[in-house]
């Protein structure tokens, strides 16, 4: 047992975390919320990367690399659709969608895409109006159904696309806290830092824990992705993004109440990470809808905590 | 026992309804937006309750209110509520910068300030909280210095909802800067087009106007501005923020949009996810639970009870954020849609965002177990 991550997949995290940065972080985010057309900086900053080589079917090593990437475009919410791009199917990037109601985060980069729904049915997407984005997922685009493709996108496609998901949640979620930890240590009240309140104490306890579970769990789901049966691979990766959707609701929240006021100002990365995140939170599926369909694996032995 | 809230205040009821369906159209989502006729709207609406005598139906006939009980305004604050606050910003100046003027004021502050507030024309905004001093509030710096012609105070502000919109701001500053707390603040009654009252906007994502800097530089006040004593502020504070506590109906928004999402979820209301409907029935539950806390505050014999306040206040507050999730649940991936072309016009998206900062808005939750755990246990 060793959940460390292999020296290769921390150098990348570490290259990526300095790139992002170097972009600005979260400032690329708010730079494209006023200017969308900046997006294009964290296309490139991808390619420097290597992203654009990446083939994260081939090996579980290139997986890994690709999960890596997420978290580390998770902690700055990068501006740009990665994990479809990781997951392009024949030149279209993969978006899984609902289809009664498709929504594309980055729709409207100028890219081909191919909407799936959990399932695996496939329809090629043209996205565009309504246009109904807000200040929650600020790149939202909708998108109209093409023609429902002849074969389903495999299942193994599904578990990587909600497991980079939840990469991406998980980076997100560590980036939040990093800063609110921050906070509480700086900020004084009543002639004390915030963080020598037990109330706040209890908080930070509460929410570090269950980062750091979610981040077990993430290490967890891609080692068994290479692994087990397909069925097994999709009910691992649906549970993750289950937890991962329920775990951001929970620390999101307690990192605003922690940070007070300040927190939902833009000039805070919180309220920008929260924004910005939402979109990868609520699609495909909302955590209940997600729960639903894993009741059928309670029975089946996919959900026992047996590991290997 | 008796849970009836008297005739007048059903009679209210129906005809504040009668008045919302012609006077508010469907796609209103309160004034706090960045269309300048939200606010018009409001302006023209809050004239109109004052005109029907309902606007300040519980305040005394002489500060041109309705005579009427407390139930009578609670039904007001409600019914608004639901309808994403028709009064705008003016929702303050009923629900606690009225009393406090009527239990603290002096009679030419009462007969200036009260008239405009009940006939639904003026807007105030409160310069409680600043940089340093947000939960630990009477510790702020802002200071008013006396000199022969009164005082000249400097000072930042922040986190000043509709500072911008306001013509009177209630300001706390410190009048006594050696003294315990329980001496050392003063509250003035200030124009807000002052010499000396610089307001900056702040982007946040609860949207425009929720949040703004205002900046205090030499600002003139006089013996005449000050509300109660000088030395009195904390307590005059304390008093207010009780009544601030009970003035937001979050649980009447929450009843009403769980109510137009299942209309409009219609037969998709039988495809949501068990759990989510159960979730949904013990919302409901909560939001009589809270309606209930909020009335034992309100209905106290001397005003609103401050431990009271607070224990509604953290119920109705955190069942605010329970709704909005649930919404979000029951929405899934229309749940971030905003605008004409989103489900109920964006009102789901709009009360996510603002239930957000239910519980750190009029003081945090923490600070409100703070209060009621004293109440309960004695102690600090
Ligand atoms: C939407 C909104 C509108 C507002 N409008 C106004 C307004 O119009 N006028 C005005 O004056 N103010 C306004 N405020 C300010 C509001 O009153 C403060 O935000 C609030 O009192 C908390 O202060 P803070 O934000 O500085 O948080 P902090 O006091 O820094 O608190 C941060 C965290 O530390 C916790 N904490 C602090 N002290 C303790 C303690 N002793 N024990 C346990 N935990 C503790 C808090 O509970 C919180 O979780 C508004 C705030 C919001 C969010």
């Amino acid at each position: 047992m060793d959940t460390r991550l292999p020296d290769d997949a921390g150098q990348l995290a570490d290259a990526a975390t300095r790139r992002f940065r170097r972009l600005g972080g979260v400032d690329a985010a708010r730079r494209a919320e006023a200017d969308p057309a900046t997006r294009e900086t964290a296309r490139k900053a991808l390619d420097e990367l290597g992203v654009f080589d990446l083939d994260v079917r081939a090996d579980a090593d290139q997986l890994l690399a690709g999960a890596v990437l997420c978290r580390a475009a998770g902690a700055v919410v990068l501006p740009w659709p990665l994990i479809p791009h990781l997951m392009r199917v024949s030149g279209r990037h993969l978006v899984l969608i609902d289809p009664g109601h498709v929504r594309v985060d980055h729709g409207a980069v100028g890219l081909s895409w191919l909407g799936a729904n959990v399932t695996g049915s496939a329809w090629p997407l043209e996205a565009g109006p309504p246009d109904v984005a807000g200040r929650l997922g600020p790149f939202v685009t909708g998108a109209v159904l093409g023609e429902e493709q002849p074969g389903r996108i495999d299942s193994d496609d599904i578990a990587r696309y909600l497991t980079l998901q939840s990469w991406t949640i998980l980076g997100a979620l560590e980036s939040a806290l990093a800063e609110v930890t921050g906070h509480v240590r700086t900020r004084h009240q009543f002639g004390r830092a915030l963080s020598q309140f037990q109330a706040v104490r209890f908080t930070m306890a509460d929410v570090t824990i269950a980062v750091r579970g979610l981040e077990q769990l993430a290490k967890l789901t891609i080692w068994r992705l290479g692994r087990g049966d397909a069925d097994q691979r999709v009910a691992d990766a649906m549970a993750l993004r289950l937890h991962a959707a329920e775990t951001a609701v929970t620390t999101l929240r307690a990192s605003h109440q922690m940070y007070g006021a300040l927190g939902f100002c833009d000039e805070t990365d919180l309220s920008v990470l929260d924004r910005h995140l939402q979109p990868s939170l609520r699609y495909p599926l909302s955590a209940e809808r997600l729960a639903r369909a894993l009741v059928p694996f309670a029975g089946s032995g996919a959900l026992t905590s047996r590991i290997a | 026992m008796d849970f009836e809230l008297g005739e007048r205040a059903d009679d209210v009821r129906s005809q504040l309804r009668e008045m919302l369906r012609a006077g508010v159209p469907d796609d209103f989502l309160g004034a706090f937006t960045d269309d300048p006729a939200d606010l018009e709207l409001t302006m023209r609406f809050c004239a109109e309750l004052a005109e029907a005598g309902l606007l300040c139906i519980g305040w005394p006939a002489e500060y041109g209110g309705g005579d009427g009980t407390v139930w009578d305004q609670t039904v007001v604050r409600e019914e608004m509520w639901a309808w994403h606050e028709p009064r705008g910003p003016q929702y303050m100046g009923v629900n606690w910068v009225g009393p406090a003027i009527m239990r603290h004021g002096t009679p030419e502050q009462k007969a200036r300030h009260l008239p405009p507030i009940a006939a639904g024309s003026v807007i105030w905004c409160q310069g409680f909280s600043e940089p340093e001093a947000g939960s630990d509030l009477a510790s702020l710096r802002t200071t008013a210095t006396r000199d022969a012609d009164g005082w000249l105070v400097s000072g930042q502000k922040v986190w000043t909802s509709y500072a911008a919109m306001a013509s009177w701001c209630v300001l706390a500053a410190v009048t006594a800067p050696s003294e315990p707390t329980s001496r050392r603040l003063t509250l003035f009654l200030v124009p807000m087009d002052r010499p000396g009252i610089e307001v900056r906007p702040i982007a946040s994502m609860l949207g425009p106007h929720h949040l703004n800097e205002v900046f205090i530089d030499e600002l003139r006040v006089t013996d005449a501005d000050v509300l109660g004593t000088p030395g009195d502020g904390w307590r005059i504070m304390r008093d207010a923020l009780a009544y601030e506590r009970v003035g937001i109906a979050r649980y009447a928004r929450c009843e009403a949009l769980l109510e137009r999402v299942r209309e409009f979820l219609r037969d998709g209301w039988d495809d949501l996810p068990e759990s989510v409907r159960t979730r949904w029935v013990r919302a409901l539950i909560e939001i009589r639970v809270a309606k209930l806390l909020a009335y034992v505050a309100v209905g106290g014999e001397d005003g609103v009870d401050d431990a009271a306040a607070s224990a509604a206040r953290i119920v109705t507050t955190t069942l605010d954020q329970t709704v909005a999730e649930l919404l979000f649940e029951a929405l899934g991936s229309a749940a971030l849609d905003t605008g004409t072309d989103a489900a109920l016009h964006g009102a789901v998206e709009d009360h996510w965002r603002y239930a957000q900062a239910a519980t750190v808005a009029s003081g945090t939750i923490e600070i409100q177990r703070v209060i009621t755990a004293r109440d309960i246990l004695g102690g600090r």
